[in-house]
């Protein structure tokens, strides 16, 4: 379970401060689906950033299944992410040298899987995402809703608790983008996942237990 | 295993690039390797010209003082003339007249290029501190005149008196004899000498023959030969040589003399502290290691070397700079294409450092492929020099002892030895070795300098340069 209270994350660029996520209180429940829409560069991408310990906020408390995430250090945050959180990208983010089984093997490397235990998870992963027949194709080989696709084996093969999506579709077109958004709400079932989904797309957000809005840093929800 | 897919993978797409780099890389290795094989073959053909001059147990040579001229005028108490008798034209010295009707012959062995020294020096100079051994020699000159109404061409040849006790040290340490044998203890005091091989073919001298030097006849015992060098023409007993000589065309007798020490250091270290002991011992003496030998053997040996040394050394530093530079900034610039890769496999819980081995595997093996090629480049280099490298010549110019009254004053001249040397360029495995490093160097500091970007790269930053 997420636990923020008063988060805050400001940049600065030279004399300038930018305060990107302002004073966030938010609780997410174990297994839940949090959508959060707004305008682009209201601070969307980086909550989602301090949610996945990519970043730590400047202000606040940010506790993840009670360990504060803002006070661990970088090779806690890296095992954290390693074991217990998923990544989606909008632009997918595959390795173009490596095939669709390479790239989601490429998660384990960091858990020090066994070969064939490996193999076995990255198989099956590719087979729940409709792709067991891609397995050895490149990335520049695959449509944008199949390396999509890959994306999602790679987050959900390591087995997480969390996964974060930023923007999924918003390179997609809409049937894909539909059937990517089917894919993510079955998995999220089926594994019983804590999603938050980033998205400027209300056809996209509309999947969620909860949505809620960043305008200028802030985050609010339309219902309780 | 992953890592090797990955970095396979990863070479694959960047083969021009990569290949690239490692061809830089090669190219300095390959000169690197070239340049040192050039070097160590035109060091070996100095090092045969050394060796037939001294010998090759010859740490350090000692040579008595040049001598010095005479002052006009002076001379040593012999008189010459020739003059006209009842019997026609006749050669008077002190007195003593020769008829010159059928031709007189002066035949003189003299120690023309160096003073002569005492025999019981050789003993002091053996008792010094790092002295293994020491054996005294005379280098002499034998010249033959004939002076007859029909004047000839004088002629002169080498003799060196050799310590028969101590034949591993000087000029014949380094003779095979091709015919006949060597010396024995007992030849000492006997009139038998070696003659060089090439000298006997010129003159038709053979094994069982015999040598007229100074005026006497010896047994030609044995014919030598030495490698690429300028050694003496004939070799005789230090005892007959000591009897028969004269220091200079008509000075005093060299019994009890030599001109030259032969010295071995007990090891190599112990050369300059030898050179000094003796310096300090025969302060006049002109002392000779065969690093100070090597600097007064000029023809183009000596180009060569210093071309190797200089031109080589600068030119292979210079490609391995630029390679090197080469390498680091294109492995940059790849790193920097990568860096939403980098950031990526950050999020998917990748640590830094497993992000820096991979890029620094990327870089060794480039290194490695760069180091394989030069190894091959620097062979074909070695196979162009060997094939093209012109034989080379090293001169050796040496005080001739004579000394010439001019209007100007007296003049020593100088005798200039030259021989030509084959140079073959000398692979060493520690060369090949060296190289290798190099190259892996190469490769290790572009993928240092690629990681250093990687160690510090926020994931956050990482991914905020996707789309």
């Amino acid at each position: 379970m997420y636990e923020l209270t008063g988060v805050g994350k400001t940049f600065t660029n030279g004399s300038r401060t930018i305060e990107a996520v302002r004073d966030v209180d938010l609780a997410i429940p174990d297994g839940s689906w949090i959508a959060v829409r707004g305008r682009t560069g209201h601070g969307k991408s980086t909550l989602l950033n301090l949610l996945g310990g990519l970043d730590r906020p400047t202000s606040g408390q940010l506790k993840l299944d009670g360990r504060d995430v803002g006070r661990m250090g970088d090779a806690e945050l890296t095992l954290l992410r390693a074991a217990a959180i998923g990544f989606i990208f909008q632009t997918f983010n595959l390795v173009p040298t490596l095939s669709a089984a390479e790239n989601v093997e490429a998660a384990l490397v960091p858990l020090h899987t066994r070969f064939a235990e490996r193999r076995r998870r990255v198989a099956a992963a590719l087979d729940s995402v409709g792709l067991a027949d891609r397995s050895g194709h490149l990335p520049s080989e695959l449509s944008g809703g199949q390396q999509q696709r890959v994306a999602i084996a790679r987050a959900l093969v390591k087995e997480p608790r969390v996964l974060l999506a930023d923007e999924p579709t918003g390179n997609l077109d809409e049937d894909t983008r539909d059937e990517i958004i089917d894919l993510i709400a079955k998995l999220w079932r089926e594994h019983g996942l804590t999603l938050v989904l980033v998205s400027h797309d209300s056809a996209v957000v509309r999947h969620a237990e909860r949505v809620g809005v960043m305008a200028r840093g802030r985050l609010t929800f339309d219902s309780p | 295993m992953f890592f090797f897919t990955y970095l396979t993978r990863e070479l694959r797409r960047r083969l021009r690039q990569a290949i690239f780099i490692a061809l830089g890389l090669a190219v300095g290795v390959g000169l690197v390797i070239t340049v040192t094989a050039a070097s160590a073959g035109v060091k070996n053909a100095q090092a045969d010209v050394l060796k037939g001059l001294y010998g090759v147990g010859t740490d350090v040579t000692v040579t008595g003082p040049a001598p010095s001229p005479p002052k006009a005028g002076s001379g040593n108490g012999n008189r010459s003339s020739i003059m006209m008798g009842p019997n026609g034209a006749q050669m008077c010295t002190n007195g003593k007249c020769h008829s010159l009707k059928n031709g007189y012959t002066i035949d003189n062995l003299a120690s023309s290029s160096a003073s002569p020294m005492s025999e019981s020096l050789v003993a002091k100079v053996a008792a010094l501190h790092g002295v293994a051994a020491a054996a005294g020699g005379l280098l002499l000159t034998d010249n033959k005149t004939t002076i007859s109404q029909t004047p000839s061409q004088p002629t002169s040849f080498t003799v060196d008196g050799t310590d028969i006790s101590h034949q591993k040290l000087g000029p014949l340490s380094n003779a095979v004899t091709t015919t006949g044998r060597t010396f024995r203890q007992a030849d000492s005091d006997k009139n038998v000498a070696l003659v060089d091989k090439n000298y006997a073919t010129s003159n038709g001298l053979k094994s069982g023959g015999t040598i007229t030097i100074a005026g006497v006849k010896f047994s030609i015992i044995g014919i030598v030969t030495q490698p690429g060098s300028n050694p003496p023409d004939v070799y005789i007993p230090l005892a007959r040589a000591q009897a028969l000589a004269k220091n200079g065309p008509a000075g005093a007798s060299l019994k009890n003399d030599v001109n030259t020490i032969y010295v071995t250091a007990a090891s190599a270290a112990d050369i300059p502290a030898v050179q000094n002991e003796i310096a300090k011992l025969l302060p006049a003496a002109t002392i000779t290691t065969p690093s100070s030998l090597a600097n007064e053997v000029s023809g183009s040996v000596s180009s060569a070397a210093k071309l190797a040394d200089d031109l080589g050394k600068w030119l292979s530093i210079l490609v391995l700079i630029a390679a090197f530079a080469v390498a680091v900034l294109l492995t940059m610039a790849a790193v920097s294409r990568r860096v939403r890769e980098f950031g990526t496999l950050k999020a998917l819980g990748w640590r830094g450092r497993r992000i820096i081995t991979q890029v620094m595997g990327e870089s060794l093996a480039v290194g490695l492929l760069g180091a394989a090629i030069g190894v091959g480049l620097g062979f074909a280099g070695v196979a162009i020099i060997d094939a093209i490298a012109p034989t080379l010549t090293a001169t050796l110019i040496q005080a001739t002892g004579l000394h010439i009254m001019t209007p100007n004053g007296a003049v020593s001249p100088t005798s200039s030895h030259t021989v030509s040397v084959p140079m073959t360029a000398a692979v060493s495995a520690a060369a090949i070795g060296a190289a290798v490093l190099l190259a892996v160097a190469g490769g290790l500091i572009a993928g240092i300098f690629g990681s250093w970007r990687i160690g510090r790269l926020r994931p956050a930053d990482a991914l905020a340069k996707v789309g």
